[in-house]
């Protein structure tokens, strides 16, 4: 990977050189947290935010977005919505890089191309910044505390200055017009070892790292833990809101008043919803909360994984703030370790 | 990353219409989500709540493009209504045309029933993976189906009756609830009297016209015998059927891995994006909705 040092006073630069041709969104402080939001000015950044409440993808999957607009009476396609908006998301810390390369392996990868999220997707710069992990950060279980590759920029903090990996044309073109960069030297890179020695030991101690979850999750399939765990699901999809790699949808039909035309929508869905699973006539696959949740984890801890070989769950801890009956993978992680099953360090 | 990008908006290939330059395969899979119109040709009542519709797409690059397996299926559109995934019942080897066997169960299949021949409606696909046709050929071939699982199997009947000197002895046993929800007796019938197939038809609740068999399909199947070692197993029907019959083909001592079962589960996209689908580690709409007993086996949640 090439990389270049900047200087920190020079962000602001960096930053309007991208609105020049880009919307940009990052994180910006709202309330007591932080969110991904557009930005109007660099000064509305705030590069030291813990963790936003809800993760960067709403930028490449929306809540809701059309498909199609359609004709009702002939039953035929109208247009297609076909535009997307050229975009930087700045400030994007390792696990939420992490977690669109899982959202690439599952919504372009195989066999069927999604074209409205590779359309946004391509359409998109990612700027990422090395970040420190709070209490609910649990990244480094999965390997999502370093980003490989999904992003265009990454800015690792060393102190004044910044070391830039740079991936991506386009973007290291507005980097070096916008900015004076220099090579890097032996002080750069030991600074660099000291802030991921940094990152390393802040990670909370008391989330168990267990050995071989996929597996255990298999193992402990019909343990009564399930019962437990998901008898507190209030089915109200928070969790799956705010994960930055839960990609599940619906799709429906909404039509204009005169009922001619309308649009065919795709919205976000959960699997813990009751009727997810559920199949005409009745029958439901997942009737209950306990395999409702346990579905949950067991695609994000084994189903994905087996396939992928990644865990889809980046330990970003947003659902270990978001779920308010206390369902998040950092319980899973204790039930295991309570069983014994595991190795920790 | 798209080059020439510049602050505001830019479009979309994939999403774009048909264009005169674009292939069959391109139509289909440029944008998968995009249903293309295909013309109901005939309709008719196989119950009172079944009917069997054959749609011919208006393209013809459409047309030539949608090649299906035996055990495949489609999205079927109406928009404004939504979207059902559909077996496709028709044997491949009929070119041009879909059958499809449809159940009114809420909103799409409802909506269908009060159709007529000649509307138009739009379908995507074909989805998933079907039958193994080409593991089954040369081997004896047991299909147990219940009820609306005839629908996807009917396929594979057809195909094996298209080509049936490439199969050995090929059992159907088909259970219905009532003998006037036995769908295409009549050519099930012929093909019996021909010898074609060997036919246990059985019916949970019988009516005054009934002499057949009263019961579950797991009754005829055990009287029958098959040698294990070159049979193949099909099963499709409700989700309480597969365990029992799964059973009994293997106190026959059919191999797991020569077991092949058709799921049904709750699908929206149909192309593995969508998550619904899902069972254990596995899509149902891709991975599957067919799959063999081991596979089930290794699947959290199949059965
Ligand atoms: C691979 C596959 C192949 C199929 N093949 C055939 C076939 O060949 N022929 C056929 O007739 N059918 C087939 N089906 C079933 C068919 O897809 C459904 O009957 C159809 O989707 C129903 O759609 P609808 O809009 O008519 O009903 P809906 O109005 O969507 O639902 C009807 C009923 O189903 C239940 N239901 C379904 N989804 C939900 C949900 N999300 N929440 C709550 N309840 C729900 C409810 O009880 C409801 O009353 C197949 C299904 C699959 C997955
Ligand atoms: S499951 Fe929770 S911790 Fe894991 S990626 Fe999703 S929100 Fe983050
Ligand atoms: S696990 Fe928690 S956040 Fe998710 S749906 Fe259940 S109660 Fe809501
Ligand atoms: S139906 Fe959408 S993933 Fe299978």
């Amino acid at each position: 990977m090439l990389y270049r040092v900047m200087d920190k006073r020079e962000l602001p630069a960096l930053v309007r050189a991208f609105m020049e041709s880009y919307e940009v969104v990052a994180p910006v402080k709202r309330g007591s947290g932080y969110i991904f939001d557009v930005i109007g000015s660099p000064e509305e950044i705030e590069l030291d935010y813990t963790q936003t409440a809800s993760s960067p993808k709403k930028y490449l999957m929306p809540p809701t977005e059309t498909l199609m607009k359609f004709d009702a009476n002939m039953n035929l396609v109208e247009d297609f919505i076909e535009q997307v908006t050229p975009r930087v998301i700045f400030g994007v810390h390792t696990c939420d890089i992490n977690a669109l390369n899982r959202l690439d392996v599952a919504l372009i990868g195989g066999k069927y191309v999604d074209p409205y999220y590779q359309a946004r997707r391509d359409a998109t710069i990612v700027v990422g910044i090395s970040c420190v992990p709070n209490e609910n950060c649990f990244c480094h279980l999965w390997g999502a505390d370093e980003a490989q590759f999904g992003y265009d920029l990454f800015l690792h903090d060393i102190g004044d200055k910044y070391l830039v990996s740079m991936s991506n044309v386009e973007a290291t073109n507005i980097l070096e017009a916008a900015c004076e960069l220099s090579e890097a030297t032996d002080e750069d890179r030991i600074a660099f070892r000291q802030a991921t020695r940094v990152r390393q030991s802040a990670f909370n101690k008391d989330i168990p790292d267990v050995q071989d979850v996929a597996m255990l999750m298999d193992v402990f399939h019909s343990d009564p833990f399930w019962e437990e765990l998901g008898k507190k699901c209030l089915s109200c999809s928070a969790c799956a809101s705010v994960c930055p790699t839960c990609f599940c949808f619906d799709i429906r039909d909404v039509l204009t008043p005169d009922g001619k035309t309308g649009e065919r929508q795709r919205t976000w869905d959960a699997c813990t919803n009751p009727g997810f699973a559920m199949v005409t006539g009745g029958h439901n696959f997942r009737p209950t909360g306990r395999e409702r949740v346990r579905h949950r984890m067991y695609h994000k801890l084994n189903g994905f994984f087996v396939n992928h070989d990644r865990m889809l769950c980046v330990g970003c801890g947003r659902c270990v703030t978001a779920c308010k009956t206390g369902i998040n993978p950092i319980e899973v992680l204790r039930f295991f370790k309570r069983k014994g099953a595991d190795h920790a360090k | 990353m798209q080059s020439n990008m510049s602050r505001g908006i830019i479009e979309v290939d994939a999403l774009r219409e048909a264009t005169p330059s674009m292939s069959g395969k391109e139509m289909l899979l440029g944008n998968a989500y995009r249903p293309w119109p295909a013309r109901i040709t005939s309709m008719r009542d196989l119950t009172a709540n079944e009917k069997l519709v054959e749609m011919r797409f208006i393209d013809e690059r459409v047309r030539e493009a949608f090649v299906h397996e035996p055990g495949q299926f489609l999205e079927l559109s109406l928009f404004g209504v939504g979207e059902a995934p559909i077996s496709i019942t028709s044997s491949p080897t009929k070119q041009g045309f879909v059958e499809l066997c449809i159940r009114r169960a809420g909103t799409v299949t409802g909506a269908l029933h009060s159709m007529h021949a000649g509307d138009i409606v739009g379908i995507r696909g074909p989805f998933g993976r079907g039958f193994p046709v080409d593991k089954f050929r040369g081997n004896d071939v047991l299909i147990v189906a219940g009820g609306l699982g005839i629908a996807p199997v009917r396929s594979l009947i057809n195909y094996i009756h298209d080509n049936r000197s490439d199969f050995g002895k090929v059992t159907i046993v088909y259970g219905s609830r009532t003998p006037s929800d036995i769908m295409f007796r009549d050519q099930f019938e012929m093909w019996r009297h021909r010898k074609d197939f060997e036919l246990y038809l059985t019916v949970d609740q019988p009516d005054d016209t009934w002499d057949g068999e009263v019961g579950v399909v797991t009754e005829p199947m055990k009287r029958l015998d098959f040698n294990p070692a070159n049979t193949y197993g099909v099963v499709c029907g409700p989700p309480i059927m597969y365990k029992f019959v799964v059973q009994v083909m293997r106190e026959k001592n059919i191999d797991y891995d020569h077991i092949y079962l058709d799921f049904e589960r709750h699908m929206k996209c149909g192309m593995g994006k969508c998550g619904h689908c899902q069972i254990g580690h596995q899509y149902c709409c891709i991975d599957g909705p067919v799959f063999n007993y081991w596979e089930a086996k290794n699947i959290q949640g199949s059965m």
